[in-house]
């Protein structure tokens, strides 16, 4: 049986910690708040599974890449320069902008998230379209931390965020997939994100930074 | 009518390569020639096995393995055999050309042997990825597959491991894996939509969604189609989401640039027909937008291949044009229209790929890759020259070259469908693709160079880049003179897109009567030397 409350819980939770782990400078304290999110998904996932036994499936595939691996490769590749470089925004402006982003898109979402829901009724429709809004709400934070971090490695937490949310959605849009494709989806998203704080480890390295404005040597 | 048949080919193409990359990188290292070695066999065995695929479908077979997961009809096969073929030459050139380049380089903390494992490992993993995208008949695989090519080609493309192949390598995978993020939202709206009509697991399979996607609501559609525009789009380089693609294209080592040009933009051209084409027979505003993408791609790209001084970086934004064409093409929806964009998506890859290995031939002779830096090589390295111009003829619609018949074959089906404002778009800009590359190539091989004692000790590129460079520029030269030989296999992938809604097993036996997105007239005489009298 669907416990709602915990799941409006988890759910609220989480786009508390992708508010966190955006705003904070510290990339060790944002990592720690992404890797809350990983658990809150797992729980989230556990939740769900009430109603589709497979989602534990899901749920271990994401403790391990989210809720471990991801966030190591982050703690280490942060060893030695934990206080991320300025952002474009503010943090003051930021978070003003992220309260808004966030209420804005989770309300629209949350008006249209019916669009996808198909077949479910009652209980099951209202949590469907709670966390379809979730989702897109954690993506498009994770969209714009990416556009407006100018430190790397904060950009590739954005990129957890923004899959993330994809990968929320799915507990909604595709329940029924299959789990080859999931755990394809699952280890695709860490081998992107150690590749990337591989190719970020050379750049510190070269650049002596890992700030993204200083990648100019290619031009248009 | 095409008849399914069970076959282990299909994933055999994939399973080979696969292979050959975990044995490369377990035992690459240890003896000098092996590596070398194993991924010349495994990409021959792909080559093997995909045109054994070819010659099935051209039988009128659809060939499916592991519960129809693997599914390889027309269309599919028309991309395996051009992804190993392009990959065997690509393999072979490289086998010369890395042992030259890792020499040169300074890399601290790794040996040229480790190095050149890790090429030919993810080399053959990321045509393996490739392979297995044109293979999946499993819509979420497809994103998977697609995703997997751009991780495996990560660092491949920071290679050289300098500021500036690390730049490109950071933006490569950070702005393909957003993007290609929107093409898993793409996938899953469909996969959701298709299950509640066909059921769960039938939902993924893009074998079956083609039957009922006529049926999705009108708001799913648009969802789904413009993610799946802005996610397979970024891949396949279509503006304004092109920004990696100079950059990647450039900093890479030159067979793999002549592989991510040549070959990945085409598979993610291949996702994005096979995904938005689902929706075509009964929503034909999408192919509108298609056609309007298309012709913006071609005309940025090419004046920005202007105004470029690095070879490799007016290649790149050449492509990006090309890509282009394709889409004007796909966009146009009408038989000829899509026989027209799988034509020039081969012609491109072909003449694309002999384009780059050219500028590598001329990167190892003179160490210098900016038009400013060069000249008069023609002299010295007369075949690179030949093939480069080649290559630059058949790019710009020139004859007796390919890229002439199927730029002839687009505006005959852009005029025919009444899009004129197209036509004359992609003619006018045909015009700057000739300036840009001709241009190019007068001043490289033909003009006088700038410092004339740095060109006095250059040689001909080695025997087994020229002998790769003449093959594609004969194939270049030869479906230009020939174009009937490549007819049946464009006519019949082209046929798997204009019998979407019916179901595949059952191809039409008139796909000229389906509704086509553009008003096409098919009795023109001009269509029918192009497509063949109608069944």
């Amino acid at each position: 049986m669907l416990n709602p409350n915990l799941i409006h819980t988890l759910s609220l939770l989480m786009i508390f910690t992708s508010f966190a782990a955006v705003e904070a400078r510290n990339l060790r304290h944002a990592t720690v708040a992404y890797m809350f999110q990983a658990l809150l998904i797992c729980g989230l996932l556990v939740a769900y599974a009430a109603q589709n036994p497979s989602l534990y499936y899901w749920a271990a595939t994401a403790l391990v890449t989210k809720a471990i691996l991801a966030p190591w490769f982050l703690w280490r590749s942060t060893a030695g320069a934990v206080q991320e470089t300025q952002p474009v925004v503010g943090f003051g402006v930021s978070a003003v902008l992220v309260i808004i982003l966030l209420s804005a898109m989770y309300m629209f979402t949350h008006a249209h998230a019916g669009l996808f829901i198909v077949g479910a009724t009652g209980q099951v429709a209202a949590l469907a379209r709670t966390n379809l809004a979730v989702a897109f709400t954690v993506f498009a934070l994770g969209l714009y931390a990416i556009l407006t971090r100018r430190d790397a490695v904060k950009t590739v937490i954005g990129l957890c965020l923004l899959e993330n949310g994809v990968h929320l959605s799915l507990v909604s849009l595709a329940p029924g997939i299959k789990e080859t494709a999931l755990a394809g989806i699952a280890t695709e998203v860490v081998v992107t994100v150690y590749l990337l704080l591989y190719i970020i480890g050379g750049i510190r390295e070269k650049f002596a930074s890992t700030d993204t404005f200083k990648l100019s040597e290619l031009h248009w | 009518m095409p008849n399914e048949a069970t076959s282990a080919l299909p994933a055999l193409a994939v399973i080979i390569p696969a292979a050959a990359g975990v044995l490369i990188f377990l035992f690459g290292r240890f003896t000098g020639w092996l590596k070398e070695v194993l991924a010349i066999l495994g990409v021959g065995g792909a080559l093997a096995a995909s045109l054994a695929i070819g010659r099935a479908t051209l039988r009128g077979e659809i060939l499916t393995s592991f519960d129809r997961q693997f599914y390889a009809d027309s269309l599919s096969a028309l991309l395996v055999v051009l992804i190993s073929g392009i990959g065997f030459l690509a393999t072979v050139y490289a086998c010369r050309y890395m042992l030259h380049q890792v020499q040169d380089s300074e890399v601290p903390h790794a040996s040229s042997a480790r190095r050149l494992t890790m090429f030919y490992g993810w080399l053959m993993w990321f045509l393996a990825t490739m392979l297995w995208a044109c293979v999946s008949n499993n819509i979420i695989m497809l994103y998977v597959a697609v995703e997997a090519s751009t991780i495996c080609s990560g660092l491949l493309v920071a290679f050289y491991w300098d500021k500036r192949a690390l730049e490109a390598g950071y933006k490569y995978l950070m702005l393909l894996t957003v993007g290609i993020t929107f093409a898993l939202f793409g996938c899953v709206i469909v996969y959701a939509s298709g299950a509640a009509v066909l059921g769960g697991h039938r939902g993924l399979l893009l074998s079956d969604l083609r039957t009922v996607a006529g049926s999705f609501p009108i708001t799913t559609v648009v969802l789904a189609s413009a993610f799946l525009i802005v996610g397979f789009g970024t891949k396949a380089g279509i503006a304004p989401f092109h920004p990696w693609l100079p950059d990647a294209h450039a900093e890479a080592p030159t067979p793999v640039s002549a592989l991510l040009s040549g070959v990945m933009l085409k598979v993610a051209i291949y996702a994005l027909i096979r995904t938005v084409s689902l929706f075509y027979p009964h929503f034909s505003p999408v192919a509108m937008f298609v056609l309007g993408l298309g012709v913006f791609t071609l005309v940025l790209g090419d004046l920005m291949a202007l105004a470029q001084d690095d070879l490799k970086r007016m290649l790149a934004y050449s492509s990006v044009s090309q890509m282009g064409y394709v889409l004007m093409g796909v966009g146009i929806g009408t038989q000829i229209g899509i026989y027209a964009a799988l034509f020039h998506l081969l012609n491109h890859a072909l003449a694309k790929a002999l384009l780059f290995l050219a500028v590598g031939a001329v990167t190892y002779s003179t160490g210098a890759r900016s038009i400013s830096q060069l000249g008069g090589l023609a002299k010295k390295m007369p075949i690179t020259g030949f093939c480069f111009l080649a290559g630059a003829l058949a790019i710009s619609g020139i004859p007796p070259f390919n890229g002439f018949q199927s730029k002839l074959a687009l505006f005959v089906a852009g005029a025919d469908a009444g899009v004129w404002w197209a036509v004359i778009i992609g003619l006018a800009t045909s015009l700057v693709t000739l300036v840009v590359l001709v241009k190019a190539a007068q001043r490289v091989f033909w003009g006088s160079p700038p410092d004339q004692a740095a060109m006095k000790n250059v040689r001909e590129a080695p025997l087994v880049l020229q002998v790769v460079m003449v093959v594609l520029a004969l194939f270049c030269l030869g479906i230009g003179i020939y174009p009937k030989a490549v007819y049946a296999p464009l006519k019949a992938a082209s046929a798997v897109v204009m019998t979407v809604g019916q179901n595949s097993t059952t191809t039409a036996t008139k796909p000229q009567d389906r509704a086509p997105a553009l008003t096409g007239r098919t009795s023109n005489p001009i269509l029918v030397r192009y497509t063949g009298p109608a069944r």
